[in-house]
């Protein structure tokens, strides 16, 4: 009789055991099944252009540069390179 | 010997146990004690965060306040940010409320001028701007951080558990929100556009990257152009330091300067969006768009009833983050879009040979 409800006992109280190593692994569990966010590289760019005939190009932005700043002359015609904006290209980082 | 002996303390134990707790539970306030606790320890840890981004911040402001020229930046900062608050003139007499809201804020704006102008007195105009937006992020900062601390402390001085329960739910959008303000004073530093300067940058494309006819009132330009045979004058804050202007202010000078002949106002502003809506969506409506505390909003409608010119207000949608962040490839594309809107309306509201304004809102850092 003591060795059966000694064994309940042990039994009920391992099982608790078990439920609560369960619960603290649950946190640790979502974590590794979540998926991972994609490793990205952020760079700012800015699209330098001639208002007049329409030529665009993206380069790296340079600091002290400004959307409106005339940066030289257009390889095309007359008219001034202007900076037309200025943004952050993301880029997906290869694994 | 069956045992039986030897196993009725152990139950008797559980039983005395069990007894204990349900009383402690169910007739004492343990539970909302630890409840109290527990929410506490949460809210100071989300605090001590904060305070890393405060402190983040204020790191990479005094690294620009140093490269700008200003001495001694940290007293710069220390003496700026528990000073310059605003009082909010009396609401319930609205009598001329708004002038008087007006007064407070160019007063206050006077003042922060003045105190930026006394520690970089040799610096351009557009460099004093941006410090003294850099000096308001720290602030804000500071001020997030000190109102959450307020509210910790006094739930726990009453043992308010309601109240820290709210502040619970609240952290997370606090947390996202003071990120934004943190990341922000890069953008400010670097001078590179911030999402808010969408109306900036669609009424500078509009003019085509133009220089200013002239400074229509203090920090606000005035560009003239012809758009398909209509006559368009654009209207932006001054850049390419961090600026808004005074729109209202430019707007209802400008009409008054034309008589009132003008066929139609559109406004332009970056809009925070819901979350279930997209960033970067681009919509068009009636009213002014632009989200001050009140007098220049209520001058570019007061200017607009008064003419009976038609009020039209292109929004394109942005998180908090993305509006004080630098701009992200897909708010630009959203900038073109904005733009091509705005000429469509030009277009197809206003008759050929007639006059349009356009007020682009928001902040003007890195546009000219």
């Amino acid at each position: 009789m003591l060795s059966q409800q000694f064994d309940l006992l042990t039994v009920a109280l391992l099982m608790a055991l078990l439920m609560l190593l369960l619960a603290a692994l649950v946190p640790w569990l979502l974590s590794v099944t979540r998926p991972k966010p994609k490793a990205v590289r952020e760079e700012v760019v800015e699209l330098v252009g001639c208002p007049v005939c329409g030529h665009e190009i993206s380069r790296k932005y340079e600091k002290g540069d400004y959307v409106g700043k005339v940066v030289g002359t257009c390889p095309r015609g007359d008219g001034a390179l202007v900076v037309k904006a200025i943004y952050v290209e993301k880029y997906e980082s290869p694994k | 010997m069956d045992g039986s002996g030897e196993t009725a303390p152990y139950l008797l134990y559980l039983l005395l146990i069990n007894l204990v707790m349900i009383f402690l539970f169910w007739f004492t306030d343990l539970p909302q004690r630890i409840q109290l606790q527990r929410f506490a320890s949460f809210v100071r840890g989300k605090l001590y965060v904060l305070e890393e981004m405060e402190a983040g911040a204020r790191r990479k402001a005094v690294a620009y306040l140093g490269t700008v020229g200003v001495r001694e930046p940290s007293k710069v900062i220390e003496g700026f940010v528990d000073n310059f608050f605003f009082i909010w003139p009396v609401g319930i007499e609205p009598t001329d409320i708004i002038r008087r809201l007006r007064h407070l804020i160019r007063t206050r704006e006077s003042s922060v001028r003045d105190y930026v102008k006394r520690v970089l007195d040799s610096a351009e105009r557009s460099v004093q701007y941006s410090v003294e937006t850099v000096l308001e992020v720290v602030s804000v900062l500071r001020l997030l951080n000190k109102l959450v601390r307020h509210y910790l402390e006094l739930g726990l001085k009453y043992n308010n558990l309601i109240l820290l329960q709210y502040l619970v739910f609240q952290m997370p959008e606090i947390v996202e929100m003071a990120r934004a303000y943190a990341n922000s004073v890069d953008a400010f530093a670097s001078g590179v556009p911030i999402g808010d300067g969408v109306g900036p940058l669609v009424a500078k494309m509009l003019v085509e990257w133009r220089e200013p006819q002239r400074e229509i009132v203090e920090g606000t330009d005035l560009y003239e152009v012809e758009v398909g045979g209509r006559r368009v004058y654009a209207i932006k804050a001054s850049g390419p330091g961090s600026n808004v202007g005074w729109p209202g202010e430019a707007l209802e000078k400008l009409v008054g300067e034309l008589g009132g002949a003008v066929d139609r106002i559109i406004t332009v502003d970056a809009a925070l969006k819901l979350e279930s809506e997209e960033s970067g969506e681009v919509v068009y409506g009636t009213g002014a768009a632009i989200g001050d505390l009140g007098p220049e909003k209520i001058a570019i409608e007061r200017i607009a009833e008064s003419y009976s010119i038609p009020l039209d207000a292109i929004l394109v949608k942005m998180s908090e983050a993305e509006a004080l962040g630098p701009f992200t490839k897909k708010i630009y594309e959203s900038v073109v879009k904005a733009y091509e809107m705005v000429r469509r309306t030009i277009v197809e509201k206003v008759k050929e040979g007639g006059t349009v304004v356009i007020v682009g809102v928001g902040n003007t850092v890195g546009i000219r």
